[in-house]
C-alpha cells in the first residue's frame, strides 16, 4: 500500500529530476511537513492517553506506595510495601480475591460457552432466525442500570421468578438475600445481558467459516457433535478468544448490580475487587488502600488475559502441528 | 423414495431446532417484555401480578404513560437531558480527535507510525473502569468535579473509533490525496474536504461507539459528579429505585427510556448509513 503511493509520489519528482530542480531538499522538505502535521494531528489523542490513561495509572501505583490518614487532613507518607503487606494479612481482603477470581473462572467460560451453542443454533436452518436472533440480543441493548432494577424486582421473594418455581412444585428462593445464592443471582444477571451481545460476535464468526468445511464433514459422514468440536470449535478460534478476553476484562470490573442491589452482601457474599476498591476509597475514604486495590485489580485481570491468550494460542500451534 | 424421506427427516429436525430456538428467545424476551408492559401500568398492579405468574403478569389491564409524564416532570428529565448533553459533546470532540489521529495514522507517513499506532489502540483498550477511581481523584485536583467537561472528556478517546476511521481511510485510494496536494491543498484541507466526506458509514459507526460508551455510563458519573442537579440519567435511575423502591412504575419506565435512546440511534444509523458492523470485534 504504502509502496505504491511512494511510487506514485516519486514520479512528479522524478519529472522535476529532468526540469533540473534539486529532488533531494524537496523530498526531505515534504517528508518535515508530514512529520509537522503527524504530530499536530496526533497531539489531541497522545494528550488524551496521557492524560485519561497513563497519569492515573501512575497515580494509582505512587499512591498505592504511600500511607495515608482517614480524612486527609496530614499528607500521607511513604510507606513502600506496607499497603500490600496490609492487605495480604487481611482475610476479608484474600477472601474478595478469591472470590472475584471464582467468579471469572465461573461466569467467563460458562457465558461464552452458551453464547456459542446460541449462535449455532440461530444459524442452523431454522425459521426466522432473524427474529429469535433479535429477541435473544435485546437484553444487551437494556442499560445495565435497567437490568439490574428488573432481575431486583423479579428475584424478590414474592417475585415472579419465585411464583414460576412454586408453580412447578419447587420451594421458593431467597435469592439476592442469601449469601448462599446472592453471587450466583449476580452471575444471573449479568448472563442475561451478555449472552445475546457475544452471541451477536459468535455468529458473525460462524458465517465467516467456508460452507465447504462442512460439507467435506457431511461427506465424511461426520455427526453434529464431532462436526462442532473438530470443525467449528477450531476455526472460530479467533472469535473465540476475542469473546473470552472481552466477557473477562467486563466481568473483572463488574460493579453496578452489585452496587445496587446487593452492596456487597449479604455477609460480603457478593463483595469482589472492584466494589471493594470502590468502598475503600470513597466509603471508608482510604485512598491509598484504594489506590493498592486498583493496581492488584489490574494485575490479576490482566494475568487473567495473558493466559487466556496463551491457552488458545498454544492450542492452535498444537492443532497446526499435528496436522 | 429415500430422497422424500431424507427430506422429510431434515424438515422434522429443522421443525424441533426452530422449537427451541423459540423457547431460547422467550426466556431471553420475557423479563424485557415484562419490563415494558410494568412501564405502561400503575405500580399497584405490578405488585398484585407478581405472584403467582398468570398472562396478567405480562399484559397489563390498561396501559397508561402515567408512569413515564411523572418520570420525566421529576428530576429524572432533567438528567436525561444532562445525559444527551454529555453524549453529543463528547461524540462531537471524540469524532475530531478521532479522525485526526486516524488521518494521521493512515495517510501521513512517518518513523515509528506502526509503533505510534500500537501504543494508541492498545493503551485505550486497557478497561476504563480500572483506572476510573484514581482518575477521579486527579480530576478533582484539576477542579474537574461536578462540570459537564468533567462527564465528557473520558469519553473522547475511543481506541476502537480510530481503529475503525483508519482501516476506513487506508481503503481510500492516495491517488486522491495526491490530486488535492497538486492542487495545493494541506493537509487539514485533505482530510476535511476528501477524506470525512468519504467517511460515511466508518463516521457513523465510530460516533455510535463513542455515544454508547457514555450513554451507558455509571461509574464514572458516580465518581465525578456529586451535585444531583448535574447528575446523568442511569446514576440518577439508581437513585430513585434506591429511595422509591415501591414506585415499580417509574423505575421500570426510566429504564425503558434508557433502552429505547441506544436502540434508536443503532437504528436511525443503520437506516442512513447501512451496514453498522458493531459485531466486527474480529476484522
Amino acid at each position: 500500500m504504502s509502496r505504491s503511493s511512494s511510487a506514485v509520489s516519486a514520479a512528479p519528482s522524478g519529472a522535476q529530476r529532468r526540469l533540473g530542480a534539486s529532488p533531494a531538499p524537496r523530498r526531505q522538505l515534504r517528508r518535515r511537513k508530514e512529520l509537522f502535521w503527524a504530530v499536530v494531528f496526533l497531539a489531541p489523542a497522545l494528550v488524551a492517553i496521557g492524560s485519561l490513561r497513563i497519569a492515573p495509572t501512575i497515580s494509582a501505583v505512587v499512591s498505592s506506595l504511600y500511607s495515608g490518614f482517614p480524612g486527609g487532613v496530614r499528607p500521607p507518607v511513604f510507606s513502600g510495601f506496607d499497603n500490600y503487606l496490609d492487605l495480604w494479612g487481611n482475610e476479608a481482603f484474600r477472601e474478595t480475591v478469591l472470590r472475584t477470581v471464582v467468579f471469572n473462572v465461573i461466569i467467563n467460560p460458562l457465558q461464552v460457552a452458551i453464547a456459542l451453542l446460541v449462535a449455532v443454533l440461530m444459524t442452523r436452518r431454522i425459521a426466522a432466525p432473524g427474529l429469535w436472533r433479535t429477541l435473544v440480543f435485546i437484553p444487551a441493548v437494556v442499560p445495565i442500570v435497567g437490568s439490574s432494577i428488573v432481575w431486583s424486582i423479579a428475584l424478590r421473594p414474592d417475585g415472579p421468578v419465585n411464583a414460576i418455581i412454586t408453580a412447578l412444585g419447587g420451594r421458593p428462593q431467597p435469592f439476592l438475600t442469601s449469601p448462599d445464592q446472592a453471587l450466583a443471582s449476580i452471575m444471573l444477571i449479568a448472563s442475561w445481558i451478555g449472552i445475546g451481545y457475544w452471541m451477536i460476535f459468535l455468529i458473525s464468526g460462524l458465517r465467516a467459516i467456508p460452507s465447504e468445511y462442512y460439507e467435506a464433514a457431511k461427506l465424511d459422514r461426520a455427526g453434529p457433535i464431532r462436526t462442532f468440536f473438530q470443525i467449528t470449535i477450531p476455526l472460530l478460534k479467533r472469535p473465540l478468544l476475542f469473546v473470552l478476553v472481552a466477557d473477562t476484562v467486563a466481568n473483572f470490573v463488574l460493579f453496578v448490580p452489585i452496587q445496587m442491589l446487593t452492596n456487597g452482601g449479604p455477609q460480603n457474599s457478593t463483595t469482589m475487587q472492584m466494589f471493594n476498591a470502590y468502598r475503600t476509597t470513597y466509603t471508608y475514604s482510604s485512598k491509598n488502600l484504594g489506590a493498592a486495590e486498583v493496581v492488584i485489580l489490574t494485575i490479576i485481570m490482566l494475568v487473567f488475559v495473558a493466559l487466556q491468550f496463551r491457552l488458545l494460542r498454544d492450542d492452535d500451534r498444537a492443532a497446526k502441528g499435528t496436522s | 423414495m429415500t430422497a422424500v424421506r431424507r427430506r422429510t427427516r431434515s424438515e422434522r429436525r429443522s421443525i424441533l431446532l426452530t422449537a427451541l430456538a423459540v423457547v431460547v428467545a422467550a426466556l431471553f424476551i420475557l423479563p424485557a417484555l415484562w419490563l415494558l408492559s410494568g412501564s405502561l401500568r400503575p405500580s399497584n398492579e405490578i405488585f398484585g401480578t407478581l405472584s403467582p405468574v398468570t398472562w396478567r403478569t405480562l399484559v397489563p389491564s390498561e396501559v397508561s404513560l402515567g408512569n413515564y409524564l411523572a418520570l420525566l416532570s421529576g428530576p429524572f428529565g432533567r438528567s436525561i437531558l444532562i445525559s444527551f448533553a454529555v453524549c453529543f459533546l463528547t461524540v462531537a470532540i471524540g469524532l475530531v480527535v478521532s479522525a485526526l489521529a486516524a488521518y494521521a495514522l493512515s495517510v501521513l507517513r512517518f518513523r515509528g507510525r506502526g509503533a505510534v499506532f500500537a501504543f494508541v489502540v492498545i493503551s485505550f483498550m486497557v478497561p476504563f473502569e480500572a483506572i476510573a477511581i484514581p482518575l477521579s481523584q486527579l480530576f478533582s485536583g484539576w477542579g474537574l468535579t461536578n462540570t459537564l467537561l468533567g462527564l465528557v472528556l473520558p469519553g473522547i478517546g475511543n481506541g476502537l473509533a480510530i481503529f475503525n476511521l483508519r482501516q476506513h481511510f487506508l481503503s481510500i485510494p492516495t491517488s486522491y490525496r495526491e490530486a488535492a496536494t497538486v492542487d495545493g491543498a494541506a493537509e487539514p484541507r485533505v482530510l476535511w474536504s476528501v477524506y470525512l466526506p468519504l467517511g460515511g458509514a466508518a463516521l457513523a459507526n465510530s460516533a455510535l461507539l463513542i455515544f454508547l460508551g457514555q450513554w451507558s455510563a455509571y461509574l464514572w458519573p458516580l465518581l465525578v459528579v456529586s451535585d444531583s442537579s448535574l447528575q446523568v440519567a442511569p446514576v440518577a435511575l439508581a437513585r430513585t429505585f434506591g429511595e422509591y423502591t415501591f414506585d415499580f412504575g417509574q423505575n421500570f419506565a426510566g429504564a425503558i427510556v434508557l433502552s429505547v435512546v441506544p436502540a434508536l440511534m443503532m437504528f436511525v444509523l443503520q437506516r442512513f448509513f447501512g451496514g453498522l458492523e458493531i459485531a466486527s470485534g474480529e476484522k
